[in-house]
């Protein structure tokens, strides 16, 4: 029998679907699992435990593997003590443990030198710089692009500028942000707000332009005024599109995130992973990248699961946490809408929303 | 072209006396050689319809019907609003019609809830913006017209738990609850199953029974035309002419039994030779091929 996976569009079974999300991750860390402890599968060096006779290696040294045969070689050659060594991968690939263990002690180990800030402080100022470049730039552009979307006119006079600006690289920005607005934190803002904002503009009008327009008329045979189309049509009916759009376009605000700190006096995530980098303390290096991606992935979670509570039309029969708490210190289970069938003789429709 | 028996003229005395007293009503509705054509660059332009007039009377069900392209959609769109004639004129109680308002409601063939709002707020929505009630009143007037049309119960669900046919009567009370001069329904049951358009069919002449208001139905379906009105409008496609208008000799009160009835029949049959025998010709025009089995003749 043929797997039902492999037909396209296929529906996943809740069971599947579950297994699927959690193998999406422990497949990538079985495979660095495999390349860190099994020694057959790369591990180009050798860590020397004993340096033997070979006058340049110390006991803890990283050494190419072809260069230690080689020393090796010559060494017996001279009939002299052999080093031994142990195959190990480079530097910059840690094992998961010990990336763990950076993760676990990270917030614990105090700094190398005692002006640099520590884990915690250096994601804090990240997530701050993150936090205001994009609420400034959502501060106009959701605005503007709702309003390009619903006004052709509007769309049209500004749309064609922001689509050229688009392309030009918001690092490119860089020496000028800091001219102007010096070496602390604005332009690194400043960076974040320019490479979300055009970008940002441009999505949501074009998500603003896929409203049905069947609704705007309806609404004008209600007696709706322009203003009112765009208030209380057009805004809530793209409005969990946009939200979507929202969650992609943060994404994007913390890719510009690492550029912007190199600007200026480097600081937060950036500055802490470079020092550690310096420090050849690679798996703190991964341990911060990995807090990144967690960061982002939780926040992501949360804005989901935060829309199904502000959306309560995308719902279907299922209780969000956030209602079920409210209902829950309101010491009352607020009654779901159950429709049931009518004199219609229908059966409602469900529409299942994913 | 078979011309049916003229019987679909034939009306019972008080039938006749029904339409004497409907034509001695106030006009609502007047249109004037009303001309709609479309142009694209590039391309011929389309005229929709060309210099039709009519006038509706007060509390008159008048349904609109043709072929599709005849541009029976075109007129409800022209008389809500929605578009602007290139030619002629409407008059809503003697006053020229300028863009859409809320004097004219409409109920459209696809579904036009706001999805956003529950079915109560859905109908609430044309008196909050006109700002003609307060949010109590409106509340209040919103549950009498969800009541109306048998929906009660759901007013705190959102449309998309509701089947169509209910989402078509929610429509219908939230346009009526603005209380329009005229109500334009544009195939408002075309997406429907057979048996639930019947049964919406019936909800529509009794809702129409018991409020006071004027309705024009594009249809192209025949049997719903005749089941529902007083007069037919039958228009012409390419461009869209008004053919002739027809009075419906049905008596009222309508029911599903009159289906078989002879008036009803009549008048079927005349509205299918005014418009069928072109669409049946179609057929015709395709080229002939034998490609099932000889011995094997569906026919």
């Amino acid at each position: 029998m043929r797997g039902a996976w492999s037909r396209p569009l296929a529906g996943l079974s809740p069971r599947a679907s579950t297994t699927l999300w959690a193998a999406s991750f422990i497949v990538p860390v079985l495979a660095w699992c495999a390349i860190s402890y099994l020694p057959f599968v790369w591990h180009p060096m050798v860590r020397v435990t004993d340096p033997g006779d070979v006058a340049w290696m110390t006991p803890g040294l990283l050494v190419d593997r072809a260069a230690f045969s080689a020393e090796n070689a010559e060494v017996a050659a001279r009939s002299g003590r052999p080093a031994v060594g142990a195959p190990a991968n480079p530097v910059f690939l840690p094992a998961p443990h010990a990336v763990v263990r950076a993760l676990v002690t990270g917030f614990t180990t105090p700094p190398v030198r005692p002006e640099e800030p520590w884990l915690h402080q250096s994601l804090w100022h990240s997530i701050q710089v993150i936090f205001w470049g994009f609420l400034l730039s959502s501060i106009i552009g959701v605005p503007l692009g709702i309003l390009c979307g619903a006004l052709p006119a509007m769309g049209r006079l500004t749309e064609p500028f922001i689509e050229f600006f688009r392309y030009l690289p918001a690092p490119a920005f860089g020496a000028l942000a800091v001219a102007v607005m010096g070496i602390e934190d604005a332009p690194k803002v400043a960076i974040i707000f320019i490479g979300t904002f055009f970008q940002q503009v441009l999505v949501i009008s074009n998500t603003t332009r896929r409203i049905d327009p069947a609704l705007l008329e309806a609404a004008e045979t209600l007696g709706a005024s322009r203003r009112v189309l765009i208030t209380r049509v057009v805004v809530p009916g793209v409005i969990t599109e946009i939200y979507t759009d929202m969650r992609v376009l943060l994404g994007w605000a913390w890719t510009y995130l690492i550029v912007a700190e190199l600007i200026g006096v480097s600081s937060g995530i950036t500055y802490f992973i470079n020092q550690q980098a310096k420090y050849r303390a690679y798996e703190r290096v991964f341990a911060s990248i990995i807090l990144i991606g967690l960061i982002g992935l939780v926040t992501d979670l949360v804005l989901a699961s935060l829309g199904r509570q502000l959306f309560p039309w995308l719902r279907t029969a299922r209780r969000g946490w956030f209602s079920a708490l409210v209902g829950m210190l309101r010491g009352r289970g607020a009654p779901a809408p159950a429709p049931a069938s009518n004199a219609d003789g229908a059966a409602p429709e469900e529409v299942a929303r994913a | 072209m078979s011309v049916a028996a003229s019987s679909h003229l034939e009306q019972a005395p008080e039938v006749r006396a029904r339409f004497d007293r409907l034509k001695q009503r106030p006009v609502i509705l007047e249109v004037r050689d009303l001309s709609k054509t479309f142009t694209a660059a590039g391309r011929p332009p389309t005229h929709a319809l060309q210099r039709v007039s009519f006038q509706l009377h007060k509390r008159e069900l008048t349904c609109v019907i043709g072929p599709s392209g005849c541009g029976k959609s075109t007129l409800a769109r022209l008389v809500a609003g929605l578009e602007e004639p290139t030619g002629g004129e409407m008059l809503l109680d003697g006053k020229p019609i300028h863009g859409p308002g809320s004097d004219r409601g409409m109920v459209f063939q696809s579904y036009t809830l706001f999805p956003w709002l529950t079915v109560l707020k859905n109908v609430m929505f044309g008196l909050e913006v006109s700002g003609a009630a307060s949010s109590a009143e409106a509340q209040g007037q919103a549950k009498m017209w969800l009541e109306l049309v048998g929906l009660s119960k759901f007013a705190s669900a959102y449309p998309h738990q509701l089947s169509g046919g209910m989402k078509q009567r929610v429509a219908i009370a939230r346009a009526l609850a603005n209380r329009p001069r005229m109500l334009l329904m544009d195939e408002p049951f075309g997406a429907l199953d057979a048996q639930t358009r019947c049964q919406m069919q019936s909800y529509l002449l009794q809702i129409w029974k018991q409020v006071d208001i004027t309705i024009m139905f594009i249809t192209h379906d025949l049997d719903e035309a005749v089941y529902l009105a007083d007069r037919i409008l039958v228009l012409d496609a390419h461009p869209g002419r008004l053919r002739e208008v027809m009075e419906v000799a049905v008596p009222r009160p309508r029911g599903p039994d009159q289906f078989l009835e002879p008036t009803f029949i009549s008048a079927r049959r005349h509205l299918e030779d005014l418009i069928h025998p072109r669409a049946a010709q179609v057929a015709d025009k395709l080229p002939l091929f034998h490609m099932a089995d000889a011995g094997d003749n569906v026919e």
